[in-house]
């Protein structure tokens, strides 16, 4: 793969990861006093990998991911994204996915995805076209004029993945993408974005709480304890792909899906 | 029957009853002159109700202007900035409920009786609804929209132009329409009190003469300036916020789009 061997060749010492994270903490002010949210969190995503961070609500995974994305700063340590620190939002290298779709409903969703590159001052024509061939990656060619109210929950969120990809960032972080999906769409989605991810070769960091999710679509699932978030546990994922549906009732994923389970459920003190 | 075909059937009544109430005897013609006699006074006496009218738009144009620029920049600024919005948007609302009329007087000594002292008062009147809802609507912008364009690495500027002001389109729009009728009022209402030219100015000379044709030839004008703004902003309504009417009807994608 061309974009992996230049990177090799620039960044030297070689990076371990794409995403390298170390000594991350964080603390906020209340009136109560200060909260510890995340404490001396470490990670590293290989380049190309699916990573899935699940835990309790309010373990700080969000935030955590914020942090990834530049978004939000930490109170100390270090994030590297393909060997350079993350300070600021960087479109080059990550692309964000969230909760809600945040389309902007004035725009079609051709010209939703298109937005980074308007951001960018992107020729009109180089715009469209790499906002075409993302809706058609997506699975959503025939819906580029369409305003976002004409659009469901699920093609929403998939115009949202697309919008992320525009840049051809090599992350892409995803916080709780499917949350607000019914069941049926959420598994549909899972599906979908494994196939945009086996095409596409991004670095994935996924957020969830659901633990069905976080196995069915992890190389490597990171577990997180309640406040203060710390990963008590980095638990690859055997499970051959491409993933089925019918992988859902084997024994193995039982297994991992309960190993989650216990830790969570009775969070290390 | 439609409510449309409803509405059109009640203005029919009215104008009816106008010409016919006069007619009969039953309203004194003094209280209320026939619609016909109203309209022969108006074609008659055509070219100083024109002059008035071209006065009275003027005035209106100038004051929309200042209003409606004010209250836009004013409100974006105190809708999108914590400080000014500390220091200003209280002053602001409780000014909004102070009868602005009085201070019309002290605007003709500033400004005197001419057009000037009209567009300052109609300019203010119109100003604060106009602010008040920009304000508003830029405050009420899902915050998640501008997390989503920061995560895209877009500039403050960028916010502002891309994603703040057509998010905020819909409320600026309302204001806008509340700001422009408050701003004919006001250059209406300013001419009846103190003023040589204007509709207003008109419809308070005719009535103290009891010249009650011509008052009523004045108020249709309002009536058609009113009407005028009230098309001018539907237009600009249905230019601007395209997107906020769900359900419009759908275009054929597949159709439209070139691959």
């Amino acid at each position: 793969m061309q974009p992996l061997a230049e990177l090799n060749r620039d960044a030297a010492p070689a990076p371990r990861g794409m995403i390298e994270v170390s000594g991350l903490n964080h603390a906020y002010a209340t009136r109560q006093g200060p909260v510890q949210a995340l404490e001396n969190v470490a990670l590293t995503v290989g380049q190309g990998r699916f990573t899935v961070i699940v835990g309790p609500s309010g373990c700080g995974k969000s935030s955590l991911l914020m942090m990834l994305a530049g978004l939000r700063a930490a109170s100390a340590g270090q994030i590297l994204c393909a060997g350079r620190p993350i300070t600021a939002p960087d479109p080059d290298r990550v692309g964000v996915v969230f909760q809600e779709a945040n389309l902007f409903p004035w725009l079609t969703a051709l010209d939703n995805v298109a937005f980074p590159l308007t951001l960018r001052r992107a020729p009109k024509a180089e715009r469209q076209a790499r906002a075409r061939a993302m809706l058609e990656l997506v699975g959503l060619g025939d819906a580029a004029t369409r305003y976002p109210h004409e659009l469901s929950g699920g093609m929403k969120q998939r115009v949202s993945i697309a919008r992320g990809l525009v840049q051809d960032p090599p992350v892409l972080l995803l916080d709780e993408p499917f949350a607000a999906l019914d069941e049926q769409t959420r598994m549909a989605m899972g599906e979908e974005l494994l196939r945009i991810w086996a095409a596409t070769r991004k670095t994935v960091v996924f957020v969830t709480h659901s633990l069905t999710e976080a196995v069915y679509l992890a190389d490597e699932v990171l577990v997180m304890s309640a406040r203060p978030g710390r990963i008590i546990d980095r638990m690859p994922v055997p499970l051959p792909r491409p993933r089925s549906y019918e992988m859902m009732a084997s024994a193995e994923f039982g297994r991992l899906r309960d190993r989650i389970w216990q830790q969570i459920k009775a969070p290390a003190r | 029957m439609s409510p449309g075909r409803i509405r059109a059937l009640i203005i029919l009544a009215v104008l009816v009853l106008w010409e016919a109430l006069p007619r009969s005897g039953l309203v004194p013609v003094l209280f209320l002159p026939p619609l016909s006699l109203t309209l022969a006074v108006l074609a008659a006496d055509w070219p100083t109700f024109a002059a008035a009218l071209g006065v009275t738009l003027s005035e209106v144009a100038v004051a929309l202007v200042f209003a409606v620029g004010g209250g836009l920049l004013t409100g974006a600024l105190v809708g999108g900035l914590a400080g000014p919005r500390r220091l200003l948007l209280p002053v602001f609302s409780s000014l909004y409920a102070v009868p602005l009329v009085v201070l019309y007087p002290v605007m003709t000594a500033w400004f005197g009786i001419g057009a000037e002292s009209k567009i300052a008062f109609a300019s203010v009147y119109g100003f604060f609804p106009t602010m008040l809802a920009t304000a508003a609507g830029i405050r009420t912008i899902d915050p998640q929209l501008l997390l989503t364009a920061r995560s895209m690495g877009a500039t403050p500027a960028q916010r502002l132009l891309l994603v703040i002001l057509p998010a905020a389109i819909p409320t600026v729009l309302s204001g806008l329409r509340l700001g422009g009728a408050l701003v004919i009022v006001g250059v209406v209402v300013a001419e009846m009190l103190i003023a040589s030219a204007g509709i207003g100015y008109l419809v308070t000379f005719a009535r103290t003469v009891l010249d009650s044709p011509r008052v009523f030839a004045g108020v249709l004008l309002v009536l058609l300036i009113a009407i005028g703004f009230d098309l001018a902003m539907r237009w600009v309504e249905r230019r601007c916020a395209l997107w906020s009417t769900a359900g419009r009807p759908q275009s054929a994608p597949a159709a439209a789009v070139p691959t």
